[in-house]
């Protein structure tokens, strides 16, 4: 896939200016996590790449926001659906199978059956993250998709997400999944701006 | 100890009503203790007397001919207002001019005194429709206020993961406004179901369908059978009640199993 391109973007929030002339290049492959202090914008930054947000001006490239997938910070589960069924409702129905999958990826098989209420805060975690994965497209974009996760859980993840053939974009704070990435782009705001990029550290 | 816990559980279960009889039943007796026994009847009868008369009715056959016609218009009204408030909520929900449309209808339909609607609806239709309109119009602001509560109170970030998520209108409106109407539907088919029983059987006083508990009620106040009076509204109260339990247990239990598939 190629590169993804941010060109002189501008969004605010109200008076709240969150991106202003912001340009960035992203890498069309591999995992790459952003980091930056929280309220830097890093969220509004994924939002406008996955099209629930549209910037005031400047243009986005490489990226249809339709075929995103995006995990939001909040879970956003539905308490009244099984843990499969969170995963089959955004599968097409021939590629219903590919639940168990996405379920062993996050660690969370022998759940199927299991409603939100029984999970742990992790595991409602993993549980939004394999939502989002199944969901699938061209382009991951993970907002701090290990809140709540035990790190060496979220390490076997990490592994797992950079096996996958999509480029993933995620937010993390933690430093043991910063080593894992292939890149790491360290942010500042806002308004928001590129501090540093590192390659396969 | 765990006859203990029975104990105190029907206790707790049987002390409110026995107070309440008692109650009625020391009324009575001042009541004919006032008159000197020359009919308290005729004011307020003993429970034991409404008792009886509630025996006597249900030992003739026509009894439960007359019940289940009620019971027949109430559900009937019941099911007629449900639809239409269900209806209304989502047309008012997604069109804004149909809001600004039919709200401010409704909200008269919702003020305007039942006995109007009554006589009105008695000179339109037959005797025998109007306690199934009254009863539906009593029922339909209820659900279509609660309903559209619900509506506009669902969670905006479960709308916006449905759309990012490329959910389907079909799937959007199954598998998360249904859910989350759950609560206010439930609420608001509890109230209407009091109101169906309340304006439904004022309408049949009003109107007499036959065979109907309004008539027999508009009876016995004719010939001044206040133990009848007593006995049908007792009928009318405790099929409330029991239909009002039916449907609570209904639709919980339908939450039990949330495996819709």
């Amino acid at each position: 896939m190629s590169e993804i391109r941010l060109d002189h973007v501008s969004f605010r929030y109200g008076p709240k200016e969150i991106l202003s002339d912001f340009s960035l290049t992203l890498p069309g492959s591999g995992v790459t996590v952003l980091r930056g202090p929280s309220g830097c914008g890093k969220t509004t930054l994924l939002r406008l790449l996955a099209g629930l947000e549209y910037p005031a001006s400047g243009r986005i490239a490489g990226v249809s926001p339709r075929e995103t997938a995006f995990l939001f910070q909040e879970n956003r589960l539905l308490p009244w659906r099984t843990v499969e069924q969170h995963l089959t409702d955004v599968l097409p129905r021939d590629r219903r199978r590919e639940a168990e999958g996405w379920l062993a990826l996050t660690e969370l098989t022998g759940e199927e059956r299991s409603y939100p209420a029984a999970l742990s805060g992790g595991m409602e975690r993993r549980l939004a993250l394999a939502r989002c994965l199944a969901l699938g497209g061209t382009l991951y974009l993970l907002d701090e998709p290990f809140a709540g996760v035990d790190p060496q859980r979220a390490a076997r993840i990490m592994e797992g997400l950079k096996r996958l053939s999509v480029p993933v974009l995620l937010t993390s704070h933690e430093s043991n999944i910063l080593s894992l990435a292939h890149r790491v782009v360290d942010l500042e705001g806002p308004p928001l701006r590129l501090l540093c990029e590192r390659k396969e550290p | 100890m765990e006859w203990r816990k029975t104990g105190k559980k029907l206790i707790a279960a049987l002390l409110p009503p026995a107070f309440w009889l008692g109650a009625w039943q020391l009324c009575a007796f001042l009541v004919d203790l006032h008159v000197r026994g020359r009919g308290n009847e005729l004011l307020l009868p003993y429970p034991a007397t409404v008792l009886s008369a509630l025996v006597r009715l249900a030992g003739t056959p026509a009894f439960w001919g007359t019940v289940l016609a009620t019971l027949g218009r109430i559900l009937a009204g019941m099911v007629l207002g449900t639809a239409l408030g269900g209806l209304l909520a989502a047309l008012t929900f997604l069109s804004p001019w149909a809001d600004r449309l039919l709200s401010p209808a409704i909200r008269v339909i919702q003020a305007t005194p039942v006995v109007s609607f009554i006589l009105l609806i008695l000179l339109w239709t037959g005797r025998d429709r109007v306690p199934v309109v009254i009863s539906a119009l009593m029922v339909l602001p209820v659900i279509w206020g609660n309903l559209s509560r619900g509506l506009g109170e669902t969670d905006p970030q479960l709308l916006e993961m449905a759309r990012a998520y490329r959910f389907s209108a079909f799937q959007t409106v199954k598998l998360i406004y249904l859910p989350s109407l759950r609560p206010y539907f439930l609420s608001a088919v509890t109230t209407a179901m009091g109101l169906a029983w309340k304006s439904g059987v004022a309408a049949e006083v009003l109107c007499l369908p036959r065979p109907s508990v309004g008539t027999q009620i508009y009876n016995a106040k004719l010939y001044l059978e206040v133990p009848d009076l007593f006995a049908w509204t007792v009928v009318v109260v405790a099929l409330s009640l029991v239909l009002e339990r039916l449907l609570r247990a209904l639709l919980r239990s339908r939450k039990g199993g949330a495996n819709h598939e």
